[in-house]
């Protein structure tokens, strides 16, 4: 009996360990198959006065095109080459400092599945400007890309910022070539938020700009493409 | 374990399970007495409160039953086995024709299914009939991977939920895509934010501070991160709040 029972032990003991390593095996391959794309780190700009307060000021350029041919893809493309991507996905920058972001957009639109990601909110003033002109919404119907932003209030991070980029119209001539791409004149679009505390914060693009079930397949659904990380620190 | 049954035996051994029934059953109400409340997050709304009293009385109410499960699961584990292999002794006699051991259990479990229904559908019509009086109205919409709130007769919507202490409020749930999980943890409400459909369920905050909304629906990609954040604040702050949103489109 004492022999059986420490045989039995030991196998349940080992079965334990192989199934933990096993399931760890493949936590560790799938996360390491998850694409490894280079960090844009916020550029310092001197200082802004925000609200009264002087805050380091950093900039972030961006761009939204219609294919991957751009950005941290590379020149072929990567895997999806006709997949929307935005130009970089993992961004980087420091605490309570005011980050004006400009982003070039040169994808087409349409309608939201929800109008209210029109809106600009949680930006400096509750503004961003189109082709330099400031505004607190574009239209509803004609939304190109988001950039939402939003922080985990379970860990400390009360955090929300949506800025909506319009879309360029479907007949406008194509006239930048960048590298194997041809794109319309860019629509460009600047805000400036105030960024929160130590954290990684999480993005996306709220225009259902992807494939299959309301639009948030493909490049919706796969991390590296409308969607990314803001690390602040 | 050689041993033939008599009734020595037998009384022995019903003593035995009777002792590790009682055991089991006391601790099992000293954990719906103790540990359940500690167990679910701390109660901001009269739902959760009595989301908290019904399940602690369902694990009182449980504990017999389970008890009796597992005092005679763990009385067979540890002394009916049977290590080796030779014969091993004779069954004990079978229960079978004890009208009074089917008569208790059959009226036992019979009482104790009729209050766990009666309870749960008195719970729930309590639940609902905080709708019919509601001061507030909040329209909820959820999105991979964002929620939204629209205040009906205001032109505000927001990502942050804001409520108003001890008003009844309803909410309007539903979703732009895929079925999503609206869930406030503290307040003990969750419910299907469905495509195309309004669903509708209130309660009533009854505690100030910032609580947790989640969605409770495996939703795609990012649905980890569809979580925000809901204010608890008096009637006075509510209505500031809600003065100084900016319109939205």
């Amino acid at each position: 009996m004492g022999s059986n029972t420490g045989r039995a032990l030991v196998g349940a003991a080992a079965t334990v360990v192989v199934g933990g390593a096993l399931i760890a095996a493949i936590a560790f391959g799938v996360a390491s198959a998850a694409p490894k794309q280079p960090v844009l780190q916020a550029t310092p700009a001197g200082t802004i006065v925000v609200a009264g307060k002087t805050l380091p000021h950093y900039t972030l350029n961006l761009a939204t095109y219609p294919d991957s041919l751009q950005g941290v893809h590379g020149a072929s493309g990567g895997a999806h080459p006709d997949w929307v991507t935005y130009s970089n996905n993992n961004l980087s920058a420091p605490p309570n400092s005011a980050v004006t972001v400009t982003v070039k957009q040169y994808d087409t639109g349409g309608t939201p599945n929800n109008t209210f990601f029109a809106n600009v909110i949680g930006t400096v003033g509750g503004t961003e400007t189109v082709n330099g002109k400031a505004i607190t919404s574009i239209d509803p119907n004609n939304v190109g890309h988001t950039f939402t932003l939003r922080g985990i209030p379970e860990n400390g991070q009360e955090f929300f910022l949506n800025a909506p980029f319009p879309a360029q119209s479907s007949s406008a001539p194509n006239v930048v070539n960048i590298g194997k791409g041809s794109y319309p004149k860019p629509i460009v679009v600047t805000f400036t938020f105030v960024t929160p505390a130590n954290g990684v914060y999480q993005w996306n693009c709220e225009f259902p700009c992807g494939d299959s079930v309301a639009g948030f397949g493909g490049a919706m659904s796969t991390f590296g493409y409308m969607s990314g990380t803001l690390t602040v620190g | 374990m050689n041993q033939e049954y008599t009734p020595m035996t037998l009384k022995r051994e019903h003593r035995e399970i009777f002792l590790a029934w009682a055991v089991i059953t006391i601790a099992g109400v000293l954990v719906g007495i103790y540990v359940i409340p500690w167990l679910m997050p701390q109660p901001a709304s009269n739902t959760m409160h009595l989301v908290i009293i019904t399940m602690q009385t369902f694990t009182i109410a449980a504990a017999p039953v389970a008890g009796l499960v597992y005092a005679v699961a763990f009385y067979a584990l540890h002394h009916w086995r049977h290590p080796g292999t030779d014969e091993p002794p004779p069954d004990g006699p079978p229960l079978r024709g004890n009208t009074w051991v089917a008569g208790v259990w059959l009226v036992t479990s019979a009482l104790l299914c009729t209050f766990l229904l009666v309870w749960g559908l008195a719970a729930l019509a309590a639940d609902d009939s905080g709708a019919a009086s509601a001061k507030l109205t909040v329209d909820v919409t959820g999105q991979q991977w964002v929620w939204s709130f629209h205040y009906p007769g205001t032109e505000v919507s927001t990502p942050i939920l804001y409520l108003p202490e001890g008003k009844t409020v309803t909410f309007d749930v539903t979703s732009k895509d895929v079925v999503h999980g609206f869930w406030i943890v503290q307040m003990g409400i969750k419910v299907d934010a469905n495509p195309g459909v309004i669903t509708t369920t209130s309660t009533t905050p009854d505690k100030l501070g910032t609580f947790d909304l989640r969605c409770a629906e495996l939703c795609g990609l990012n649905h980890a991160f569809m979580v925000t954040t809901v204010h608890v604040v008096t009637p006075a702050q509510f209505q500031t709040w809600l003065h100084s949103q900016p319109a939205s489109v």
